[in-house]
């Protein structure tokens, strides 16, 4: 179990990052960080990376407090990538594979079957200068994995992705995490977290302003209304509760929360403006749960 | 230990496999081997080749070490033959009945005063009168390898400074390529940051080693080869040896203040400006070494000997010119020891504390005060 508690750092003098940031992953927890740009995540994962010291607060892991010897059991993907650009692929997996503490043969054979698994069969002998900047995603995250590590702490993996390879990622993330893994990784892509996680960390500011399981925090945010119709007039929802958002082809959508009382009225002004395409009540998106709790 | 190991070993493996490298070290090979045989070319003749016409050989003193050239003598029918093999640079000279001598262009001193003298002595000697040459004795210190001491020396600075900028340079970069492209955030998750500074810094010197093995086997070789090594003082090979050992201490001096100063950066464009102050040292330290091949035992030589980092390659230079004390060359190891160690601790701690800072070039005292 990874516990991050009451952690908080101010930059220079004035610049409050993080304050009072606790959240716990359990073994093989997949645990989704999200949070508007500049919120503190990334200061988070470096804290518990032991690339910057917190003010306050603490890093524990399994119990005690995380030293360098955790860590190294600790597979890392920093926001900024990093790899030798004149190295070949299999030989830099390979070599942090030896840092890591595995024997040249394990490394070796750790690194060609992350490789065959990211679909770099390819490249492996090319400098990664050579690469595109997926591709060098891929190999920066073979790097995260290949010393089977314990925890997995991944700052945004899936930016600059292709759909396939956020698929491949996705799988070998949710492999990893079902070994007893637990997985933290930070995204802006709410719909995958939201997909992918058992759990979620809003941080806001610097705050945590809510954590928990997925479906949780869903069921306990309040159920929402949720219109959708196609070829209406505009101005159709004037005077009735929620938030009005036009899609293309002229499809609107009507959400509206607390709205149960009124959800007959509603029907009612929809069916008068055009074709209901879909009317229901639902737990909130993870996004209109996002939106909520930082606004 | 181990993640020391592991960091040197990949800087050496990156480095040797690399065209630059092997080229670079061919050059500098023929560099040394071209300026070891210099004194060479450059000095006088070891024999002549002169003619004869009508004449009788003069009696020349044998070749002796460092002595006199020898004289290799061709007849020739008339004088216009002989004149011929002149112009034709077949021989350095001519003699013409036993009275006149013929040289194209221009006289070669010491072939001249060479026949001069076998000629006075032939004439006086017909004449029934002996000469007893001067005996030669020389008192005091031994002067003789004064000359090729200070030419051993030259060679010596040269090498160690080539490698003393070339090296601690190639370290800067390392050091400020990792911290601008933060592989160094992924490093220092599985490595302490002493080891990964020690692993670079010993993995280049390696490198740095190899190139000064190399290069000083370069220069013994040609000199072997050439027969130049007559020449040579005696201890030469502690000489040498010494040049080793001041290598690494002057090497590991300037490596991690170099490694330091790379740490305060984020862009290699920026290494060299940052790195000012080491460079412009590093060439006083040359000025220095230099004139203390010439003044071996001047009084700014003998200063200069003690004071780190001058003393990294002062002192090499010193022993290589001239006879130093056993005691002074103790001392000063000693001392230039005991500020790379002193280095060693301050480098260290400010490079562990720059080198996750991104951003802008990071000032020493902003690092130094902060936690
Ligand atoms: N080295 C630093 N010096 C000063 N301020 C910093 C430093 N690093 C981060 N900050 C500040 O701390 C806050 C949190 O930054 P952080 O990088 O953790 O955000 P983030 O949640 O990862 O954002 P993003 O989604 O954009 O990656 C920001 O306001 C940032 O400006
Ligand atoms: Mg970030």
């Amino acid at each position: 179990m990874l516990e991050i508690r009451d952690l908080g750092k101010t930059f220079g003098a004035a610049k409050r990052a993080l304050d009072g940031v606790s959240f716990t992953v359990r073994q093989g927890e997949m645990f989704g960080f999200v949070g508007a740009n500049g919120a503190g995540k990334t200061t988070t994962m470096r804290i518990v990376m032991g690339l910057l010291e917190a003010d306050e607060g603490e890093v524990r892991w399994k119990g005690g407090p995380l030293d360098l010897a955790g860590r190294r059991r600790f597979g890392y993907m920093p926001e900024e990538r990093g790899l030798y650009q004149k190295m070949k692929v299999a030989d830099q997996i390979a070599y942090f594979g030896r840092l890591h503490g595995l024997s040249p043969a394990a490394a070796r054979g750790a690194a060609d079957e992350l490789i065959e698994r990211l679909g770099l069969a390819e490249r492996a002998g090319d400098m990664v200068e050579a690469l595109s900047l997926g591709n060098q995603q891929r190999v920066q995250l073979a790097v995260a994995l290949v010393h089977d590590p314990d925890v997995l702490i991944l700052d945004e993996p899936f930016s600059g992705l292709d759909p396939l390879a956020v698929d491949a990622l996705a799988e070998v993330l949710r492999e990893r995490a079902r070994g007893g893994v637990p997985v933290i990784f930070s995204s802006h892509q709410l719909d995958l977290v939201e997909r992918l996680c058992d759990s979620v960390g809003i941080i806001s500011g610097g705050r945590m302003v809510a954590s928990g399981p997925v479906g949780e925090l869903r069921a306990s945010a309040g159920r929402r209304l949720r219109v959708v119709v196609a070829d209406a007039e505009p101005g159709w929802a004037d005077g009735l509760p929620g938030e009005l958002t036009v899609e293309s082809r002229g499809r609107q959508v009507l959400v509206a929360t607390d709205a149960t009382d009124e959800g007959q009225r509603i029907l009612h002004a929809a069916v008068r403006a055009g074709r209901v395409e879909h009317f229901g009540v639902e737990d909130p998106t993870l996004a209109e749960i996002f939106k909520e709790a930082v606004a | 230990m181990n993640g020391v190991l592991l960091v040197a070993g990949r800087e050496i493996r990156t480095r040797v496999r690399t065209k630059g490298f092997i080229i670079g070290l061919a050059v500098t090979v023929v560099l040394i081997a071209g300026i070891t045989l210099l004194p060479k070319l450059l000095g006088g003749a070891d024999s002549y080749t002169v003619g004869l016409v009508s004449s009788h050989r003069l009696r020349v003193p044998a070749a002796q070490e460092g002595g006199a050239p020898s004289i290799e003598w061709k007849e020739y029918a008339d004088e216009a033959a002989a004149r011929r093999a002149v112009l034709d640079e077949d021989v350095d000279a001519v003699l013409v009945g036993d009275t006149r001598v013929l040289s194209k262009g221009t006289f070669d001193e010491r072939l001249g005063l060479l026949l001069q003298s076998a000629h006075r002595e032939a004439q006086i000697s017909a004449a029934g009168v002996r000469i007893m040459p001067l005996s030669m004795e020389p008192i005091g210190a031994d002067a003789r390898y004064r000359e090729t001491r200070a030419n051993v020396a030259f060679v010596l600075v040269l090498i160690l400074f080539m490698l003393m900028v070339q090296t601690p340079t190639m370290v800067a970069m390392g050091v400020a390529e990792e911290k601008g492209s933060r592989i160094v955030e992924i490093l220092l998750t599985s490595v302490r940051p002493w080891q990964l500074l020690g692993g670079k810094v010993i993995g280049l010197g390696a490198i740095g080693l190899i190139s000064l093995v190399v290069v000083l086997a370069a220069g013994l070789t040609t000199a072997f080869a050439s027969g130049l090594a007559a020449d040579f003082p005696p201890g030469l090979a502690g000489i040498v040896a010494g040049v080793v050992v001041w290598f690494v201490l002057g090497y590991a001096f300037f490596a991690v203040l170099a490694a330091m100063l790379g740490s305060l950066v984020s862009r290699q464009e920026e290494v060299g400006p940052v790195l000012t102050p080491v460079t412009t040292t590093m060439f006083v330290v040359y000025g220095l070494a230099t004139y203390a091949t010439r003044e071996p035992t001047g009084l700014v030589s003998t200063i200069a000997s003690f004071v780190p980092p001058f003393s990294a390659m002062v002192m090499p230079v010193r022993a290589a010119a001239a006879d130093i004390p056993v005691w002074q060359v103790v001392i000063s190891t000693v001392v230039m020891a005991a500020a790379v160690a002193g280095m060693v601790r301050f480098a260290g701690y400010i490079y562990q504390r720059a080198v996750l800072r991104t951003g802008a070039r990071v000032r020493l005292r902003e690092v130094i005060g902060s936690r």
